[in-house]
């Protein structure tokens, strides 16, 4: 375990590091305190369009960081030759891939905090929030983490086997898939008016893309009048859904990663 | 004495879209004894990264066998006991020479500052503590890359061209802390161009060439065969014809001749017939066979062979 510790902490004080990383989430802060003199220029009601706007700022920035920072991790660590030394120590490739995740996602973790952080401040200090409304608009930024968490080990997994141009545009086309076209795919395949091929397709893509459409819980918080069923049966049924499917990805990854020559 | 590296045709080949399969390492039987340092020599892409990467577990080898410190190559009870300094090593830059060691020494479970402290002080940057890796030189760098590799305290050490650009005197900092390695009675195994590095440190040496072991032997061994240039004057014709029937090489000069002759012929024989012959000895010159030498004339002019037969 201490190995995995390790390298997840010295992944955190590099990713925290990288200036293209600081400057994307400058960018988003920026946006954040941006974000409520917008708010008045929209004919809706303000409350409504300034949480829906900062969760956006919030869910996108995370995304860009996300995968900005895995498709690179361990082609780095290859072109840097610094994995030679850690491998040539006694770490495992599975503890060094788990170490580099739990690092990728303790920085990713910390680099929303702030985000969330400034966003509770906003609505605390402007719109005079209370603490269950700002409790109930913290919910959506951590559903995007364990979102933020599955996108990483997309990314890492490919990042086992495909450069990092190929990993951007493979785990960006899969988060952009499986948060737009997941429900889509998901009705088709219970449609019974479908054909039978597209049923079949639409339930393979359906069960082989992770749905981080699931994550995406800002409606109700945003529109009151929405509201999630069972709650606290919702989150913690999409939390195991997100766990399985990173363990899946990781234990994929690291597989690979394995047999893969550095 | 025990073997600290063995291996038996171990092999490492690739497929290439243009030449098949190529052997990358062909059949390496290498024998490294315990508490020598072992000069692994070759030109750009003899194979010599591959064999290291091979015998650390980085990579697998399409064939043989290897074992390192009598275990099996890639167990992980070894990798306890070994190091490795790569080619131009790269930290993490962030860190300062103490968090490198700190780093480095938790992945074995090692947490002792008096041993960090007493590491940074062996490789002189004790005074450099606050520095980070980006603000070192490449010297330092070269320095920090061999404490972390002692953190460890590791019976065989593998050092992947450990003084490739740096100036002389750093040449001289790495050097001294390799022959310190070999009295503490560890193993070193060098991967290196620097040729006359190798012949003052090293106690034996193998030359692989396009993934074949061409040499291998003690160095002393292997660099026998040096010359003797002795330049002689006022000696007969019949001197000189018997001079080259002896296997000497005998050429004209201004002042007289010069013998060029094998150092496994007698050179005092020679000397006492260039007097019995009433000529006069001007010079004599011992000219030893250098690594360099023996290097060139392995690893000159032979053909690539791919796996499948063909030749490149």
């Amino acid at each position: 375990m201490k190995p995995i510790l390790s390298i997840a902490s010295t992944t955190i004080g590099e990713a925290i590091r990288r200036k293209v990383l600081l400057i994307i989430l400058l960018i988003g802060v920026l946006f954040l305190f941006v974000a409520p003199g917008l708010g008045v220029l929209s004919a809706r009601s303000e409350t409504t369009v300034l949480r829906g706007m900062m969760l956006g700022i919030i869910q996108l920035t995370s995304a860009v960081i996300a995968i900005v920072l895995t498709v690179y991790m361990i082609p780095n660590e290859i072109e840097r030759r610094t994995i030679y030394t850690i491998l040539s120590k006694p770490v495992t490739r599975w503890q060094f891939l788990v170490g580099k995740y739990l690092g990728a996602i303790g920085a990713l973790g910390m680099m929303m905090a702030l985000m969330s952080s400034i966003m509770i401040l906003v609505f605390w200090r402007l719109q005079s929030a209370d603490v269950s409304q700002l409790a109930d608009l913290a919910k959506a930024p951590v559903m995007y983490f364990i979102q933020m968490c599955l996108l990483a080990s997309v990314a890492i997994f490919f990042s086992t086997f495909v450069s990092p141009l190929v990993n951007f545009f493979l785990a960006g086309g899969m988060y952009l898939l499986g948060s737009l076209f997941s429900p889509f795919f998901q009705t088709l395949s219970e449609n019974p008016n479908t054909a039978q091929v597209a049923k079949i397709f639409a339930l393979v893509v359906n069960t082989i893309l992770p749905n981080f459409s699931n994550y995406n819980v800002q409606n109700p918080i945003i529109n009151p009048n929405q509201t999630i069923q069972n709650e606290g049966a919702y989150y913690l049924q999409v939390t195991i859904y997100g766990l399985f499917y990173i363990g899946i990805l990781l234990v994929g990854g690291i597989l690979i990663f394995d047999r893969r020559e550095v | 004495m025990a073997a600290a590296i063995k291996t038996t045709k171990l092999t490492k080949s690739y497929k290439s879209r243009t030449a098949g399969r190529i052997n990358v390492v062909d059949q390496l039987d290498l024998h490294v004894e315990e508490g020598e340092i072992f000069g692994f020599l070759g030109p750009n892409g003899a194979g010599k990264t591959t064999t290291i990467k091979m015998l650390l577990g980085i990579i697998y080898p399409t064939n043989g066998e290897g074992y390192v410190l009598g275990k099996e190559i890639g167990d992980m009870e070894v990798h306890k006991q070994i190091a490795y300094l790569p080619e131009r090593p790269y930290y993490y830059e962030h860190m300062t020479g103490p968090e490198i060691l700190k780093f480095y020494g938790s992945l074995f479970g090692i947490s002792d500052k008096a041993k960090f402290d007493a590491l940074l002080e062996r490789v002189n940057l004790h005074r450099d503590t606050t520095k980070t890796i980006s603000q070192y030189s490449k010297g330092m760098q070269q320095r920090i890359g061999l404490a972390q590799s002692l953190i460890n305290d590791p019976r065989l050490l593998f050092l992947d061209e450990p003084t490739g650009g740096l100036d002389p005197i750093a040449h001289r900092e790495i050097r001294d802390l390799i022959l310190s390695f070999r009295d503490e009675g560890r193993t070193v195994f060098i991967s290196s161009h620097e040729l006359s590095e190798v012949e003052l440190i090293c106690d034996r040496v193998a030359i692989i060439n396009r993934g074949v072991i061409e040499r291998q032997g003690k160095l002393t061994e292997l660099l026998k065969g040096g010359r003797i240039e002795i330049t002689v004057d006022g000696v007969s014709e019949q001197f000189l014809r018997d001079m080259k029937i002896s296997d000497a090489n005998v050429r004209s000069l201004p002042n007289g001749f010069l013998l060029d002759v094998p150092e496994e012929n007698d050179p005092n024989s020679v000397i006492d017939a260039v007097r019995n012959s009433k000529g006069s000895i001007i010079s004599v010159v011992p000219r030893r066979k250098r690594l360099e030498d023996l290097f060139v004339e392995t690893v000159t002019s032979k053909p690539r062979v791919t796996a499948d037969g063909g030749a490149q």
